[in-house]
């Protein structure tokens, strides 16, 4: 599975959306995530790869992709 | 010599606001910091700077108090790098400002792990690093604990439940040497403020506050350093109310205004 998939996974259940409305351009908003499914999703996913999202670069996404493609960065950076 | 000269104190979610006005206190005093973060990694470095720059040693660990395996690493942190502690401060506080209808078990359970268990969990693992060094730890609660205000039941309950649990271990641990106390604030003005209150609430707290000014995080944490000075050990398991006279004059904003 991609880490795209991957963290769908995560953020659907933890925030119990259908997998199918996460989409790169949606945003946790409009998903109807509040912000303690997104703080859970997020060390969810630091847990799941062995990195580390900070506040001050998670608040930077603009949505679901900008999520994911910073997780693939940092997956990368640790080979 | 400086009064915690020596000293090493660890105090959770001390990268910014209460925290990191406490943790900036007791290093002013000498002492050696642990500073705690969670989610604010830049925040927290910047505060380890300003505390190294008070010529104090300082120290950086992420956990979130909230997850039993992270405060076991935290305290293997400190025994690793050095071996001992002697002040405890639990500071760190998270939670959801919801009303009573809306809180799931998430949410409730998010907020009693970080707010109240990490107090437990951290407190027994904090004994066997005070061993023989007259230890002090200090929780940091709210008036919310006592009063009702609109969203904060789950925060309220979890500080009730902080409280209570300082007096036992301030009776459980006085054996080991450990003196143990609480202090709590009615708002302060810190970013936590802003998850709570409507507009304008600042100015209005400003005005109703017996002494006219809202209290700041340096007032809390001059109360926590006196706490883990020699002059208050025979204080044992009391919560400390900084508020500037808000909780004993509940009324007084109404009279003065003369709606009475
Ligand atoms: N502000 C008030 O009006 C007020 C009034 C009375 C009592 N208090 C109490 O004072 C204490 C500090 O409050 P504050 O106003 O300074 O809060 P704040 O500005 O919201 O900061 C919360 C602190 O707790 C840390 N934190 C949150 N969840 C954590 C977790 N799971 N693990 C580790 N650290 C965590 C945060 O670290 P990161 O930023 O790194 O995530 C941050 O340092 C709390 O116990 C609060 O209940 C506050």
């Amino acid at each position: 599975m991609s880490v795209e998939e991957e963290i769908k996974d995560i953020v659907s259940k933890i925030a119990h959306i259908d997998k199918s409305i996460i989409t790169r351009e949606g945003t946790f908003k409009e998903m109807k995530a509040d912000s303690l499914d997104i703080v859970q999703a997020l060390v969810a996913v630091e847990e799941k790869y062995d990195i580390e999202i900070p506040d001050e670069e998670a608040q930077k996404f603009t949505n679901f992709g900008d999520f994911v493609s910073f997780v693939e960065k940092e997956v990368a950076k640790k080979g | 010599m400086k009064p915690l000269q020596g000293k090493l104190a660890l105090i959770t979610g001390s990268g910014r606001g209460i925290g990191k006005a406490t943790a900036l206190k007791l290093a002013s005093e000498g002492c050696d910091i642990v500073v705690n973060f969670f989610r604010r990694r830049e925040a927290a470095e910047k505060t380890v700077e300003e505390i190294r720059a008070l010529g104090v040693r300082a120290e950086l660990v992420r956990a979130n108090v909230g997850d039993p395996a992270k405060i076991a690493e935290m305290f293997d942190f400190v025994a690793d790098k050095f071996g001992y502690l002697d002040i405890f401060i639990s500071n760190a506080a998270s939670g959801v400002g919801r009303p009573i209808f809306d809180i799931d078990e998430k949410a409730w359970n998010w907020t009693m792990d970080i707010n109240a268990k990490a107090l437990l969990l951290c407190a027994q693992r904090a004994v066997g690093l005070m061993a023989g060094r007259n230890g002090r730890i200090v929780s940091i609660s709210s008036l919310g604990s006592k009063f009702v205000w609109p969203t904060y039941a789950a925060v309220g309950v979890s500080k009730a439940a902080l409280e209570a649990l300082t007096r036992y271990l301030a009776i459980e641990m006085a054996p080991h040497g450990i003196c143990v106390n609480a202090v709590s604030a009615s708002a302060v003005d810190t970013e936590a403020l802003k998850f709570y209150i409507r507009e304008g609430l600042v100015k209005d707290l400003k005005q109703t506050t017996p002494v006219g000014r809202m209290v700041t995080p340096e007032d809390v944490a001059g109360v926590v350093a006196f706490l883990c000075s020699d002059e208050a050990y025979m204080i044992r398991g009391q919560t400390i109310i900084v508020d500037g006279g808000t909780s004993v004059a509940p009324f007084a904003p109404m009279i003065q205004k003369g709606d009475g």
